[in-house]
């Protein structure tokens, strides 16, 4: 009997899906953690009392390696030679760095009109694989299950920067694998089999158009804010007498037991600056020759000009149905300039027209 | 001797500060109302006059095609983007021509319509208000049907818009004219069978200065306060209440705001930047338009003869 019911149980828990991924709204104070690879970037600039002969002999050193860097080939090459990995539904694959630069609409070709953001994918380059097994992230109090020692660690770079104006430090982290430094540095959670050696180019065909991505960045900061802009409360009225409390929160709690400010109280204080995940952006447009993607909507955090992460989406209806390009998209001379989403109509194509039927 | 000193540096600060002033007011893309109304008396005596020369495509172009100059302010603009903008404004201006007008000039606009009897739907008005940049740039068609005011927003750079044609050509004395709104019916009220007019070829765009008549109140928009040139007969519905509250408003001092002028306009560099890189193009599309022009417009006088 008992066998039974469980078995039907069984059926009815395997035939439900999960549609929707929930994330938690709770907020969390903004806190700087800094992860374990990170060492300190900027330096204090000083007189370094150099001659012109000297620093232009620096400024000759430092072209030379970065054209060493960019005249070497991608490193993916003489890897697909030995052995290509497949990808699965299940593999979590390398992510991009990416500026977002503005807003700017486009038509479907039923003549609707979307709004889209520009993302510039700036110089991405791979800087470092860790393998799970010398992974060891910093220790929160949080446990973290899902992450159970089965990813990697991958090091992206972005914006190759002159060496001289970083910490030796950081510049070391960059040098012991024979790369220059870059601007923005940043770890992705990848399955081992999807790594990349040092070095290897990442473009903006690293997706496809019509994929969805996940998109994460930190929001604008809009410093010290009351509870109308932080919360969107009411305040209150603005004459019948009220003085002196028309953005005021009014009452913060109940009395009796409650005698006290429970935890989590919405009250004023600072607001933007956090890390917010947009997910499930869908890409219209692709450039390859500037590496810019035009993305679906325009609720990307952050400001023009602010950096993002793309990574590829969780969402359980949005995931990747066909295989992307794996490990990533190598370069390639002879691809078309645009790609553009099916739906999306080109500026160089005829006007829209609609036929009688 | 100190005091000589101080006078000519004193001296010398004015006369950079005009210079500042002109070459603001030179790069605005606000029409220069003086030189306007200068070439209108201009014209009225000497009907015949030689084609302007303009030598510096930026002093031209920034009026013709206002929306390829990005938007001021400074937390938007970035390079690439508005590089990429521009390249898709022209690719579709390579596909559908895009007639030069302004707030005032007469426009009929075909677009496409899946709801409509025959797929497409065309509408006649005055252009009421022309804004923004780049992909987003707008404009507003006013006209009188059945005794209804009709506003219609187009974009113009919407793939659904089969073709924009200037009936009439003309400037009005105001940037905006929502006063048509409070204006009596005859002001916005335009046939739908306009035939375009033609204007003899290098004359300068002129400058129409009806003065409408308004409605008595209530009106939309607090109008005596916005220093309206183009309305005759605002006086007459005024209180005593509303001269005093005007008066009170004013902000005189606006107009020697140096930095409010420079923050709404793009510098100089960049603006020669922008037009030097769409000016050829730009140019090429006039040049074979202008010959389209000249075969329609003796095409069409053949039927009318005959």
């Amino acid at each position: 009997m008992s066998k039974s019911s469980l078995k039907l149980l069984c059926t009815a828990l395997s035939k439900m899906k999960v549609a929707y991924v929930t994330t938690r709204s709770c907020y969390y104070q903004p806190k700087f953690r800094p992860p374990y690879w990170y060492s300190p970037k900027e330096r204090v600039m000083s007189e370094d009392m150099l001659t012109q002969e000297n620093r232009d002999f620096l400024e000759e050193v430092r072209q030379d390696k970065l054209n060493l860097q960019t005249a070497v080939e991608s490193p993916l090459a003489k890897v697909e030679t030995e052995e290509v990995a497949q990808w699965t539904p299940t593999t979590r694959r390398a992510g991009l760095i990416a500026r977002k630069i503005g807003n700017y609409p486009l038509w479907s070709k039923d003549g609707k009109k979307f709004q889209t953001t520009l993302l510039q994918v700036v110089d991405n380059h791979v800087i470092k694989y860790i393998p799970p097994e010398e992974f060891t992230p910093m220790k929160t109090t949080k446990l973290n299950w899902r992450e159970k020692r089965r990813l990697g660690c991958l090091l992206v770079g972005s914006e190759t920067i002159d060496p001289s104006i970083v910490t030796k430090e950081y510049c070391g982290l960059f040098d012991s694998v024979g790369m220059l430094p870059k601007r923005h540095l940043r770890r992705f959670m990848i399955s081992p089999h999807a790594k990349m050696p040092t070095g290897t180019p990442l473009f903006a065909t690293h997706f496809r158009v019509g994929d969805y991505v996940d998109v994460r960045a930190k929001t604008m900061d809009r410093g010290f804010q009351g509870v109308m802009k932080r919360w969107g409360f009411k305040g209150m009225p603005a004459s019948h007498g009220v003085t002196k409390t028309h953005r005021r929160p009014g009452n913060i709690g109940a009395g009796g037991e409650k005698a006290r400010v429970w935890p989590g109280t919405k009250m004023p204080g600072h607001m933007g600056n956090s890390w917010r995940t947009l997910r499930g952006v869908k890409i219209l447009r692709i450039n390859t020759k500037h590496n810019i993607l035009w993305m679906l909507g325009v609720g990307i955090p952050g400001e023009t000009g602010a950096m993002c992460y793309l990574f590829d989406t969780v969402l359980p209806l949005r995931k990747l149905k066909t295989p992307p390009p794996f490990p990533t998209q190598p370069f390639v001379d002879d691809i078309p300039l645009e790609y553009y989403d099916e739906s999306i109509h080109m500026f160089d194509t005829p006007t829209i027209t609609f036929e009688e039927s | 001797m100190a005091l000589v000193i101080r006078k000519s540096s004193l001296d010398i600060f004015s006369v950079g500060k005009w210079m500042l002033r002109r070459d603001c007011r030179l790069l605005s893309t606000l029409p220069e109302k003086a030189d306007v109304l200068e070439n209108t008396e201009g014209e009225q005596e000497k009907p015949i006059r030689p084609k302007p020369k303009f030598n510096n495509p930026v002093l031209e172009y920034r009026h013709v095609y206002p929306e390829f100059l990005p938007d001021p302010n400074p937390k938007w603009r970035n390079s690439l983007r508005e590089k990429m903008e521009r390249a898709d404004m022209l690719k579709r201006r390579s596909q559908i021509d895009i007639p030069e007008f302004y707030v005032g000039s007469i426009l009929a606009v075909t677009i496409s319509d899946p709801h409509a009897q025959s797929k497409t739907n065309k509408f006649v008005g005055i252009c009421i208000e022309r804004k923004g940049c780049g992909l987003r740039a707008e404009f507003i068609l006013r006209n009188v049907i059945d005794h209804q005011g009709v506003e219609v927003r187009y974009e113009l750079y919407d793939p659904m818009i089969q073709s924009i044609q200037v009936l009439r050509l003309e400037k009005r004395l105001d940037d905006k004219l929502y006063y048509l709104r409070d204006a009596l019916p005859e002001y916005s009220t335009f046939p739908l069978d306009m035939d375009p007019e033609i204007l003899p070829e290098g004359t300068p765009v002129p400058v129409n200065p009806v003065q409408v008549k308004l409605k008595p109140r209530p009106w939309l928009e607090r109008w005596e306060r916005q220093e309206l040139k183009g309305v005759s007969n605002i006086e007459e519905y005024l209180k005593e209440k509303d001269r005093v509250r005007r008066e009170l408003r004013k902000t005189p001092w606006e107009k020697y705001d140096l930095m409010k002028q420079y923050r709404k306009t793009i510098p100089v560099e960049d603006q020669s930047e922008i037009w030097s890189e769409v000016y050829n193009q730009l140019h090429q599309m006039r040049v074979s338009r202008k010959k389209l022009s000249r075969k329609r417009s003796f095409t069409i006088n053949k039927p009318q003869l005959g």
